[in-house]
């Protein structure tokens, strides 16, 4: 029997391996999207965007409610992956701003006025990024919208939120951002590698 | 076979591990992308490049072929489809827009087709933040119009959607598996 496995495994090897290796190992060094020779309107990402509501899971709960009140919140950002990097001096640096995410500015729509460290926040779109410490992270909500992730210009800033952070005990390979419920409103929890931070948002 | 049972099971237990782990959610099959016109517009405006306004953008998730058969057989001829994976399809006008003739004005929208062999009809509906297209309501509609299929000569693997320019005007162009169509948009 495990020798009839072996000659089928083995059989199996030549086919089964372009595909493998094509689908299934990604070459780390590379950095290139995996379908420009095949796609010449817009390669995928190797960063996925992605988006978090709240209340979570908004679209599908009106799916079974159609008569939900609006969201109070939408987040739209890129997922980068840490591919065997380290989080800190491979990937981000300290007190340097960072997009949190990937591409694009990530960028948070709020649908009603909420409150952020007692700071109201009309609603409307922003974008989002981030300034990571040593010991805790700085939030920054600005007005530039539609922009890429790099060079944010402060003097569009509209809120700044200093947050602690915390460690999780095991690492996230894919850089994660979503609303958590709290008894006076949600975290937007940001996660990354073994590094978590809450910023707490009241409505 | 047995090979491929034992990775299958092998990705199976690292999902489920992951998100276990974290309680986080974990990377979507389909990924999610999003398409401007002005065609990469943050870049430009990052760059100081811009040289005409702000004027549309699409937010979708990319499904992919991975050896299936797409029109006729998992997007079905004559049904309503959400153009995507997952979140239905958003197109968002930053200014009135112009969509077989009817005029739309700015704000936010989903976006629907239904697909045929030789046409496909595009669907504007003022209904957002939605899941699929399983909720559809046709008295949200604002505009449907039908738009002809052309034949790609290299297969896509992901569908994709991208706004291009040709002289003076300006298409949403969806191409999949091996054809392409092209929605008329005028600002």
């Amino acid at each position: 029997m495990i020798l009839i496995l072996l000659a089928f495994s083995c059989e199996q090897k030549p086919k089964a391996e372009p595909v493998t290796a094509k689908v299934t190992t990604p070459d780390t060094s590379n950095k290139q999207p995996i379908e420009i020779a095949v796609n010449p309107y817009a390669p995928v990402d190797i960063s996925p965007m992605d988006m978090s509501y709240f209340p979570v899971d908004y679209p599908k709960i009106k799916m079974t409610n159609a008569n939900i009140a609006p969201p109070v919140a939408r987040l739209i950002y890129s997922r980068p992956h840490l591919q065997r990097r380290a989080l800190f001096n491979g990937i981000l640096k300290y007190d340097e701003p960072w997009r949190l995410g990937a591409n694009e500015a990530s960028e948070i729509d709020f649908y009603k006025t909420v409150t952020i460290q007692g700071k109201k926040v009309p609603p409307g779109r922003y974008i989002i990024y981030g300034i990571p410490h040593v010991d805790k992270w700085t939030i920054i909500l600005n007005s530039n919208i539609d922009s890429w992730g790099l060079k944010q210009d402060s003097s569009k800033d509209t809120g700044r939120f200093e947050i602690p952070i915390a460690t999780n005990g095991h690492s996230l390979e894919y850089f994660t951002m979503v609303f958590e419920k709290t008894a006076t409103g949600a975290d937007l929890v940001i996660a990354w590698a073994d590094i978590v931070a809450r910023l707490p948002i009241q409505f | 076979m047995i090979k491929n049972i034992f990775s299958f099971v092998i990705v199976l237990m690292t999902a489920f591990t992951a998100s276990a782990q974290s309680g986080l959610p974990t990377v979507d099959q389909s990924p999610m992308d999003m398409c401007y016109y002005p065609v990469r517009y943050p870049n430009l405006k990052t760059q100081d490049k811009i040289t005409e306004p702000l004027a549309a953008r699409v937010i979708y998730s990319r499904p992919k072929k991975e050896g299936r058969a797409i029109f006729g057989g998992l997007v079905e001829y004559g049904k309503l489809w959400r153009l995507g994976a997952n979140e239905a399809t958003e197109i968002e006008f930053y200014k009135p827009a112009v969509i077989a003739g009817k005029k739309i004005a700015k704000g936010r929208y989903t976006l629907y087709a239904i697909v045929n062999e030789k046409s496909w009809t595009f669907i504007i509906n003022k209904e957002t933040d939605v899941w699929g297209s399983f909720k559809y309501s046709q008295a949200k509609d604002i505009v449907r119009t039908d738009v002809p299929v052309q034949a790609l000569s290299e297969p896509v693997e992901f569908l994709t959607m991208v706004f291009e320019k040709e002289n003076q005007n300006i298409n949403l162009v969806v191409a999949w598996e091996n054809v392409k169509v092209a929605l008329p948009v005028s600002f």
